[in-house]
């Protein structure tokens, strides 16, 4: 069960909301666990197990990180001055060991989980000869959404190490904030004080939200069923024979997977977040019109929020503040100047945020190859601003001129689209190879001699796709200027409001790709 | 209140726009049942028929299309006939393809060929095929939307069909133990949904007065005695005739050698053409369907046997 199955928005969705309905408002949020857990066992099966397990272990963990602050409390108010340093050092060390634990043993069971076999196949293929014990590759099932509610579990932890938020003191509690079904599969990876208040609270149902939310869940059903399923027969078959066409079509190729990996994980987060909008429950945005991006830093502000805030959070905050870049920024700047020292401090922090982006994504080495490649460029970034505000200075060129804006905008493009070619390539090698036979094989013949209309599209499909990204992107320029768009439809007169409902439920009904002569295309980042 | 009652109306609206684009849509499905494609082709093609000329439906997956050929058994029989199986048909699907046919159609009888019976594609998979099917059933526009997209591409080219028949010469043996069918006390289990759906069916039958007949291909891949057992034993229970033609092989005069198109999972259409020849003996023998050989509603038919026969003696 996807979430733009009929039985998910047919049968599971309307169940729950008539359950959450039904029952006492206290009663609510226990309903939206049981339909998580249901949801969860439909798709995972007995690996719900693992889902259970972290839940157990991450309250427990929770509990001791507050016992232990409620101890360090209870020491400090009955302790001299002189004794409030050292206890306050003790607590923080063994709270620190107790997050370190809980820490570990996720990560471990993930890396176990998700990088095992990439290890062996990579120890094998490097050392398989000197090794005196051989390793084998092991047939191991991963539970749907790990990834995510790993994170989401780490966070919590660690927002409970800082002192963030308090241990929530009831498991079931726990258990719906890591298991909101939702957002079990795909995210957004919340932050417990995202969505812990509106998640607990069991408003009752009403109109507003649930037009508000079903209209969303329509857009992203228009994103991912009318756009992205089309464009992944196209994709599909560019990429999976890139020997056989020229470097055009391999650039359009590029071109078309950014857009169908936008337009399906956008539209499943429409889904997503309009579910949670039924029920009142506000979840993080994901996405924020990510090609209006002026730079490959800008476009992670704008591209799965959610995971970019959690890195930042998690990861490039705390070893900014490590004691070793501390003393880092304290040598550099009285040895080495003011530059080098913010390079070098970028360099130290942004790395393991961008090496564990790639990984996260999967274990392959082209995952490891993107995240490199963002960190290469967007540290280039860093390092050449200096340089490109004198510039600016010396020909006395506004830094908010529109066209540099657009020369901008078409520089992002151009990375991103060289960045998902790697990212979808069927391995790094393959990926190299076809970003060189761009510019060695470039023949401008594939325009005309019908290559790019033989990519299993017909000219039907291609109108679709055309229109539909028009219309996405018109919403999306509107939503730049910052108008709501579903605020400012509900502004509209009757009429206007209900015939645009209409022809977006009916596109998505007449339009999508669905049927015979399609697949079902599985949604992308629920593989992750 | 005054929400509620708006959302009501623009409910009942969806429904008034959708019940009209599907009228709308099946008109242009019938016309250009040529650009309908896959797994609709079958419910737009049996749709296109002349209302009233089929009397006998044959129902179930590829074994139902690929062993009883409606020409040859017009030729010899002179009953109207009409495959309306599916690649993989589920029991989901066979009810709504036979309560489409039903709607233009008034058949004696219904030839059900049971591997479809043995299909479990699992709780979730039952449960989206128990709501897609009624609901492209009512709403056709579900399984024929995709028909806009001839106004671009264009008409599809129509196969040549023979009332959902298709010549299928390949010719590939199978080598395998003739003696497939070894007798045992051992059954199969027919899932629980066949079971809800056959009763569906059963009961579709008997309100449109047709006779519901089951039938095993023979097929040495998909048939065992573990299944004929289970079939006997359902059909006993519900009071159905059921001829297994996995029994006698021998006697329709299947030659593995020649007669499989792939490796005895499906025959070809020289078994197809023998199993036809056995089934309209016994249809004859056992059942008055009628010869509308000498009818004029029906002669178009033997235009397009005449085609058929020709197409025959060019492949085989």
């Amino acid at each position: 069960m996807t979430y733009e199955s009929l039985v998910y928005g047919f049968v599971f969705l309307p169940l729950c909301l008539a359950a959450y309905q039904i029952v006492p408002q206290r009663w609510r949020r226990r309903v939206l666990l049981v339909f998580s857990y249901l949801f969860f066992w439909l798709i995972s099966r007995n690996l719900i197990v693992y889902l259970l397990g972290t839940t157990v272990f991450v309250h427990c963990i929770g509990i001791w990180l507050e016992w232990l602050k409620s101890e360090q409390k209870t020491e400090l108010a009955s302790a001299d001055r002189s004794e409030k340093k050292k206890i306050k050092g003790i607590y923080q060390q063994k709270s620190r060991r107790v997050l370190a634990f809980g820490v570990l043993a996720l990560l471990g069971i993930l890396a176990y989980l998700k990088y095992y076999n990439f290890f062996v196949s990579n120890v094998t293929g490097i050392l398989g000869n000197v090794l005196p014990f051989t390793l084998e590759q092991k047939k191991i099932l991963m539970p749907i959404g790990i990834s995510f509610y790993t994170l989401q579990a780490i966070g919590y932890m660690a927002d409970v190490y800082w002192g963030k938020i308090r241990a929530e003191g009831k498991l079931e509690k726990t258990a719906l904030f890591l298991a909101f079904f939702p957002q079990i599969m795909e995210g957004p990876i919340c932050r417990y004080s995202d969505t812990s208040d509106t998640l607990y609270e069991g408003r009752p149902l009403n109109m507003d939200n649930l037009t508000s939310g079903y209209i969303r869940i329509f857009w992203g059903l228009f994103k991912k069923k009318v756009i992205a399923d089309r464009l992944a027969i196209a994709v599909g078959m560019i990429f999976s024979n890139y020997t056989s066409y020229s470097g055009v079509v391999i650039a359009a190729g590029a071109i078309a997977y950014t857009i169908q990996l936008y337009m399906e994980f956008s539209g499943c987060m429409d889904i997503i977040i309009g579910s949670g909008e039924l029920f009142g429950i506000r979840l993080p945005e994901n996405f924020r019109q990510p090609f209006c991006a002026q730079s490959a830093a800008e476009f992670w502000r704008r591209w799965h929020i959610s995971l970019g805030t959690w890195f930042k959070t998690y990861i490039f905050y705390p070893v900014s503040m490590s004691s070793p870049v501390k003393k880092w920024n304290q040598y550099g700047r009285k040895h080495l100047g003011k530059y080098i020292t913010m390079l070098g401090t970028s360099a130290i922090a942004l790395f393991p945020v961008w090496i564990c982006n790639g990984l996260w994504h999967g274990a392959r080495w082209s995952y490891i190859f993107y995240g490199m490649y963002y960190f290469t460029l967007i540290l280039l970034g860093i390092a050449v601003e200096p340089v490109r505000d004198r510039i600016l200075n010396t020909f006395h060129i506004s830094d908010q001129s529109v066209w540099l804006k657009f020369v901008r905008i078409a520089k992002t493009w151009v990375i991103i689209f060289a960045g998902e070619l790697f990212f979808r390539a069927d391995g790094l090698r393959a990926g190299i190879s076809m970003f060189r036979s761009i510019f060695t094989d470039f023949d401008l013949n594939a325009l005309t001699d019908g290559s790019l209309f033989n990519l299993g599209l017909g000219r039907a499909d291609m109108i679709a796709i055309a229109v539909g990204c028009v219309v996405v992107a018109v919403v999306g320029s509107v939503k730049e200027r910052g108008t709501d768009v579903r605020k400012s439809l509900f502004r509209r007169p009757v009429f206007v409001r209900w015939a645009l409902c209409y022809a977006l439920m009916l596109a998505v009904i007449v339009v999508s790709a669905y049927g015979d002569g399609y697949q079902t295309i599985d949604m992308i980042y629920a593989g992750f | 209140m005054k929400k509620k009652k708006r959302i009501i109306l623009f409910l009942l609206i969806f429904v008034l726009l959708m019940g009209t684009c599907s009228a709308g849509i099946q008109i242009v499905a019938k016309n250009i049942n040529g650009s309908v494609s896959g797994r609709s082709r079958v419910f737009a093609s049996v749709s296109a028929e002349k209302k009233h000329t089929i009397d006998l439906l044959v129902a179930g997956d590829s074994e139902s299309y690929t062993s009883v050929s409606p020409m040859d058994l017009w030729d010899k029989t002179g009953i109207a006939a009409y495959d309306c199986g599916q690649p993989g048909q589920r029991i989901q699907e066979t009810y709504y393809v036979l309560k489409t046919a039903f709607r233009t159609q008034s058949p004696k009888m219904v030839l059900l060929e049971t591997n479809t019976m043995f299909r479990d594609p699992g709780f979730l998979k039952n449960l989206q095929m128990s709501l897609t099917e009624p609901l492209s059933y009512y709403f056709p526009i579900f399984k024929f939307h995709n028909a806009w997209k001839a106004l671009f591409d264009g008409p599809g080219i129509l196969q040549n069909a023979y009332k959902g028949f298709e010549i299928r010469n390949k010719v590939v043996s199978y080598e395998g133990d003739e003696e497939y069918m070894k007798e045992t006390k051992d059954k199969t289990d027919i899932p629980e949904v066949v079971r809800i759906y056959m009763e569906k069916i059963r009961n579709l039958c008997r309100k449109n007065g047709a006779e519901l007949v089951l039938m095993s291909a023979p097929s040495p891949k998909n048939y065992d005695y573990k299944k004929h057992n289970a079939l006997e034993e359902y059909a006993k229970e519900k009071d159905l005739p059921y001829i297994d033609l996995n029994l006698k092989y021998r006697d329709i005069g299947i030659d593995w050698k020649k007669d499989s198109y792939d490796k005895g999972d499906h025959l070809n259409i020289l078994g197809a053409r023998k199993v036809t020849d056995y089934m309209g003996k016994y249809l004859q023998d056992n059942y008055g369907l009628p010869d509308r050989r000498g009818d004029d509603g029906w002669k178009d038919w033997h235009e397009l046997a005449r085609q058929y026969f020709e197409e025959l003696k060019k492949k085989i």
